[in-house]
């Protein structure tokens, strides 16, 4: 199955030409969980903060739903 | 360092030295207690008796970085309490470099008549007659003001909306490049400003007056040490410049904390339209800054400067609650009109947010429908016409919602909501309940700590915890607004060794001892003077208190409703009342 990855922030510019702004399309196997899908792009994880599923903050152990829009954040602060 | 009393009633201005008990204060805390002791509760906002104090942060005017605040204070027509409001820009830096403490504005001038102050080196001041300025809006007004007095000049200014005194008024001050784009926004301060009859400051940037500081080395090492640290974050480092706080706006609307279509869902659906990501791309490809340096000693440079397609400038500083303000508070997806509604606020001297919520309940009550962009920009419009319609929406969500006969007014003590919504935030609602100055969200910032990813540790969806979560971050910055330093430099003292920085420029700049402790006192010493302010103006804890929507009615797409009870929102500051 197939999910759609998108990064935010500057998360971009650390691979750059890697994730288009319509998202990079990822095959996965069932079950697959955030977690794994940020150790199978690589990403360190230190930089992935923050996910979203469908536009709703996901955990690290949330299922990945078939075609599912993953948003990836880098660490946040504000005020 | 030195007072500057304005008497606007005798026309007069007089030089002070700082009281002792002053000395140590700064910024919020210089107002707020000033206030208290001199402002007799209850003074009419808009009479004689109110004083609008201007004071740069006890650090600004030192060579420690991101201190250029202004904090500006009154009792506010808005609330009927007591206020504080802080901006950028670079007024502060210079007030503290000409050698001014505080700014202190009293009396009222005679009915038609209208002021400028003019603020130059070796304690010269004087009152100008500036009736021909009155309805001026801002930026035509300090292009004006810029071109007779020269562009070495930083002004602190109100537009239309503070001429005509509406509820909503700001005071607007100019950035590094002259453009009176930073607002101290909230409470109706710029009203305070017309009331009084002064149409601007006008403050010479050139001031070289050295700032006495105790023990030189210790502060400087601090100081650097303290920069450092804000470098090598991330977030101030590198999100902050490309960004500005819009990378905020994807992820609270993936919260479902994004206040949509006056608050009645957390859920934006025009969310990818108006992100950060996408302002920073438009912002780009049409040739504008992602990044700009809005303040006098910014090493982070958060601002932006967005343009129009043909590249010609719109506003600057598009920010994250503006953005929710005039985007999905009102349920407008259309980035060039938020641009454009951002812009006219400056211009007009409006506050983004207030006005925002204004135009939600507008929208709410069937006025015009949820992302009708003219419909907002025509009443923002009018408010600088001051239409019957247009003083209504000036004078903020209250009087819209008295006027509609409409009962959601997302407001605490007259004052609109910020960008959070308190039912997905629940930290928010101890915050925008039990702040002495209305629904504020810089007063007690606790998104951070509540949202699990961004590594908060309470369920953000329930009460426990949030009482006091609330209420040490709501000390901390009241301390945090003494010193004067802007809340995106926090990265610099978020860490135990950071925080410590900030304790040693404290102790060598005062030549006192200084730690956490004193840190604390600091901050709950501000806040027991707005809570005593507040107690004799007559608010009760029946104050404190959401509006009833946020009690009744769940937000979509978690369907909560806000759980924190009253006694839970009393026990928040019962220690620092008087009578507790
Ligand atoms: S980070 Fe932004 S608000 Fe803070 S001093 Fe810099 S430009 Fe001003």
């Amino acid at each position: 199955m197939k999910i759609r990855l998108k990064l935010y922030g500057t998360l971009p510019a650390h691979y750059p030409g890697l994730y288009p702004d319509s998202g990079l399309i990822v095959d996965i196997s069932e079950n697959t969980t955030v977690a794994d899908l940020v150790e199978r792009v690589k990403l360190p994880q230190e930089h992935v903060a923050i996910v979203a599923i469908n536009g709703m903050l996901a955990k690290a152990e949330d299922v990945l739903p078939e075609g599912a829009e993953i948003k990836f954040f880098q660490p946040l602060n504000g005020g | 360092m030195q007072f500057l009393r304005v008497n606007m009633s005798t026309e007069s201005v007089q030089w002070e030295n700082v009281a002792e008990e002053y000395a140590i204060l700064g910024g919020r805390a210089l107002t707020s207690i000033m206030i208290n002791n001199e402002v007799p509760a209850t003074a009419a906002p808009l009479g004689e008796e109110n004083k609008l104090i201007f004071a740069p942060g006890y650090f600004t005017g030192t060579s420690l970085i991101n201190t250029g605040r202004l904090s500006v204070g009154a009792k506010s027509p808005l609330t009927g309490g007591i206020k504080e409001s802080n901006v950028g820009g670079t007024v502060a830096y210079s007030l503290a470099r000409l050698g001014i403490k505080a700014v202190i504005i009293e009396g009222k001038a005679a009915a038609g008549k209208y002021f400028c102050l003019n603020i130059e080196a070796e304690n010269r001041a004087t009152l100008i007659s500036a009736d021909a300025l009155k309805g001026m809006r801002t930026y035509a007004l300090t292009k004006k003001l810029q071109e007779q007095y020269g562009d070495r000049k930083s002004i602190t200014c109100i537009g239309p909306a503070g001429d005509l005194q509406l509820l909503s008024a700001s005071i607007q001050s100019t950035d590094l490049d002259g453009r009176p784009c930073r607002a101290a926004g909230r409470g109706g301060l710029g009203a305070v400003m017309g009331a009084k009859g002064l149409k601007a400051l006008i403050v010479d940037r050139q001031g070289k007056t050295p700032i006495e500081i105790a023990d030189q080395d210790r502060f400087q090492k601090a100081s650097s040490a303290y920069a450092k640290a804000v470098r090598a974050d991330e977030f101030s480092g590198q999100i902050l410049p490309e960004f500005g706080t819009a990378v905020l706006v994807e992820p609270i609307n993936a919260a479902g904390a994004f206040p949509t279509k006056n608050a009645r869902s957390g859920q934006f659906a025009g969310i990818d339209k108006i992100s950060g990501e996408t302002m920073a791309r438009v912002i780009r490809e049409r040739g504008g800054k992602t990044q700009h340096k809005g303040c006098s000693q910014c090493i982070i440079d958060c601002s932006n400067e967005f343009v129009t397609e043909k590249g010609d400038y719109v506003t600057s500083s598009l920010e994250y609650e503006t953005i929710w303000a005039m985007g999905g508070m009102i349920g407008n997806d259309n980035l060039d009109a938020i641009a454009r509604l951002d812009f006219l606020c400056d211009d007009i001297g409006l506050d983004t947010m207030n006005t925002g919520v204004a135009l939600a309940v507008a929208f709410d009550a069937g006025y015009a429908s949820f992302g009708d962009a003219d419909a907002a920009i025509r009443l923002v419009e009018e408010a600088a016409a001051g239409t019957e319609m247009g003083r209504i929406i000036g004078n903020g969500p209250g009087a819209v919602g008295k006027h509609f006969h409409h009962d959601r007014i997302p407001t605490v003590k007259g004052q609109g909501m910020a960008a959070y919504d308190p039912r997905a935030i629940q930290g928010m609602a101890v915050t925008y309940a039990t702040t002495p100055m209305g629904a504020d969200h810089t007063a007690g910032w606790v998104v951070d700590k509540n949202l699990e990813a961004f590594g908060g540790t309470v369920n953000a969806l329930e009460a426990a915890g949030q009482v006091e979560i609330s209420r040490n971050t709501q000390i901390h910055m009241a301390a945090v607004d003494t010193a004067g330093i802007c809340d995106f430099a926090q990265s610099g003292l978020a860490t135990a060794e950071g925080i410590e920085n900030v304790f040693t420029m404290m102790s060598a700049k005062s030549g006192q001892a200084f730690g956490q402790n004193d840190w604390t006192e600091l901050g709950q010493r501000v806040i027991k003077a707005e809570l005593a302010f507040n107690k004799m103006a007559g608010l009760t804890r029946e104050d404190d208190r959401l509006p009833p929507m946020f009690y009744n009615e769940p937000l979509p797409p978690h369907n909560v409703v806000v759980k924190v009870s009253a006694a839970e929102m009393d026990s928040t500051f019962n220690f620092l009342r008087n009578d507790s």
